[in-house]
């Protein structure tokens, strides 16, 4: 009986009405680590999305949508792209939620890697060269602002910790890359480097963080 | 070629959730996910430590009308039939491709042209987080077929089990191995496998789970719902 009492202590913590219907075969999919697993409400919405509760979609988009949208407009950068990529990202939330399982990691980093990839997959289809012409949007200023804020990031201190150990150059291609969803040749063009250059700085940057955030 | 050195492994997960890779090798990654073990950790340990750099960007407010737009398309009465929807809906993942359209054509062709009596229940399983179909599982009178749209073999020494999970159920129940053919037939529609139940398939030992409870990771998941 372990499962439903994870279940509802989840319950307890978001208290939301409406929830329960339907198969909660889904809960299955954890392994049974997720004891230890610091269920999040997002993780405990997600669940319910899967198991078809349409209230659950409603609020996660209440609680995420302004997150997300943030992140998608940063990439795409036009507010009618940005509004397409949520409508993709939560209708294919609503489809592969029974597949979340919170032994797979945290429900906002689920969530942010499914509007992400949407947000890159539109960029990518639609052509940057709007953006990047555009003197207006200031390349330049808009990569140091993100830079500067990783000093205040107080949600990563690991991360943060370890992108300290990066070089300047590592630091910048991997921050652009995944904050602006830049590709090689992308991060490339911003930061006039050549693209070998901007290949080996991502490569040694991600090993160097992965034995930092290892240790 | 996904490489098997634990470096180059890490750092092509890594470069995969970035998304600086081009489409070629980010569509070989996204199919490799669902079969190669490591390779999924190696994604999932990205997902996980990268996302925190999601917070240096500043939220904003979506415009008016998009949940209402979003909520039109999950909307649940009057559901379309099974071919329009599949097309309409499994929008190929990340970078959607001709190959997926030509995966789901053979696919919709194959549904078209199923012996009869025709099938009256249909489950597409995808990999978890993605869109790519990957197996399609049809059942009726004449039993269950169970068939792999794509190539996919499980890791060395082990197989591909299938379950289905009744609907309210809490657990689920094993449909039997697949065989290395890439195909599972029933002679008979088991009670869990109906409509709303969701089918999942997961790596275990070649015999099958010892536990009849799923012990390895679940690499596919579909719903199943009626033709």
């Amino acid at each position: 009986m372990q499962r439903p009492c994870i279940h509802l202590r989840a319950k307890r913590v978001i208290s939301l009405n409406g929830l329960e219907s339907g198969s909660r075969g889904a809960l299955w999919l954890r392994n049974m680590d997720s004891e230890t697993t610091a269920l999040s409400s997002i993780g405990v919405l997600i669940e319910a999305v899967g198991r078809g509760s349409q209230v659950a979609l409603k609020r996660l988009y209440e609680l995420e949508s302004r997150r997300l949208y943030g992140i998608a407009l940063r990439i795409v950068q036009r507010p009618e792209v940005a509004a397409d990529v949520m409508q993709e990202a939560f209708v294919q939330v609503w489809q592969n939620a029974a597949a979340f399982s919170a032994d797979r990691g945290a429900g906002a980093a689920w969530l942010t890697g499914i509007v992400r990839f949407r947000a890159i997959d539109a960029v990518r289809k639609a052509g940057r060269e709007i953006l990047t012409d555009d003197p207006a949007l200031g390349d330049a200023a808009l990569e140091p602002d993100v830079i500067e804020k990783i000093d205040a990031l107080a949600e990563a201190a690991a991360m943060k910790r370890c992108l300290k150990l990066l070089d300047d150059e590592q630091r910048r291609s991997i921050v652009l890359a995944f904050v602006d969803g830049l590709s090689h040749s992308e991060i490339a063009e911003r930061l006039k480097a050549p693209l070998g250059s901007v290949k080996s700085w991502i490569r040694r940057g991600l090993l160097a963080l992965r034995r930092c955030l290892q240790s | 070629m996904i490489p098997q050195n634990p470096d180059d492994l890490h750092v092509l997960a890594g470069e995969f959730v970035l998304g600086v890779l081009d489409e070629p090798d980010a569509r070989e990654v996204a199919e490799a996910l669902a079969t190669n073990i490591e390779l999924h950790r190696a994604v999932t340990f990205w997902e996980e430590h990268l996302h925190p750099l999601s917070v240096l960007v500043s939220p904003a407010l979506p415009p008016a009308g998009t949940w209402e737009a979003i909520e039109a398309r999950i909307a649940k009465p009057a559901p379309p039939p099974v071919a329009p929807r599949f097309w309409e809906n499994v929008v190929p993942w990340r970078w959607s491709t001709a190959g997926f359209a030509v995966a789901a054509a053979g696919l919709a062709l194959w549904i078209l042209l199923m012996p009869a009596p025709e099938p009256s229940l249909v489950a597409v399983l995808h990999p978890p987080q993605q869109d790519q179909p990957s197996w399609i599982a049809t059942a009726g009178r004449s039993g269950v077929v169970v068939r792999a749209v794509t190539a996919a073999t499980p890791p060395n020494d082990r197989a591909f089990e299938l379950w289905a999970i009744a609907p309210g159920a809490t657990r689920p129940r094993s449909l039997g191995v697949i065989p290395a053919s890439g195909e599972l037939r029933l002679g008979t529609v088991p009670p869990d496998l109906r409509d709303g139940a969701t089918l999942a398939i997961s790596i275990e030992p070649p015999g099958g789970s010892p536990t009849q409870q799923p012990t390895g990771p679940v690499v596919f998941v579909g719903s199943v719902k009626p033709v």
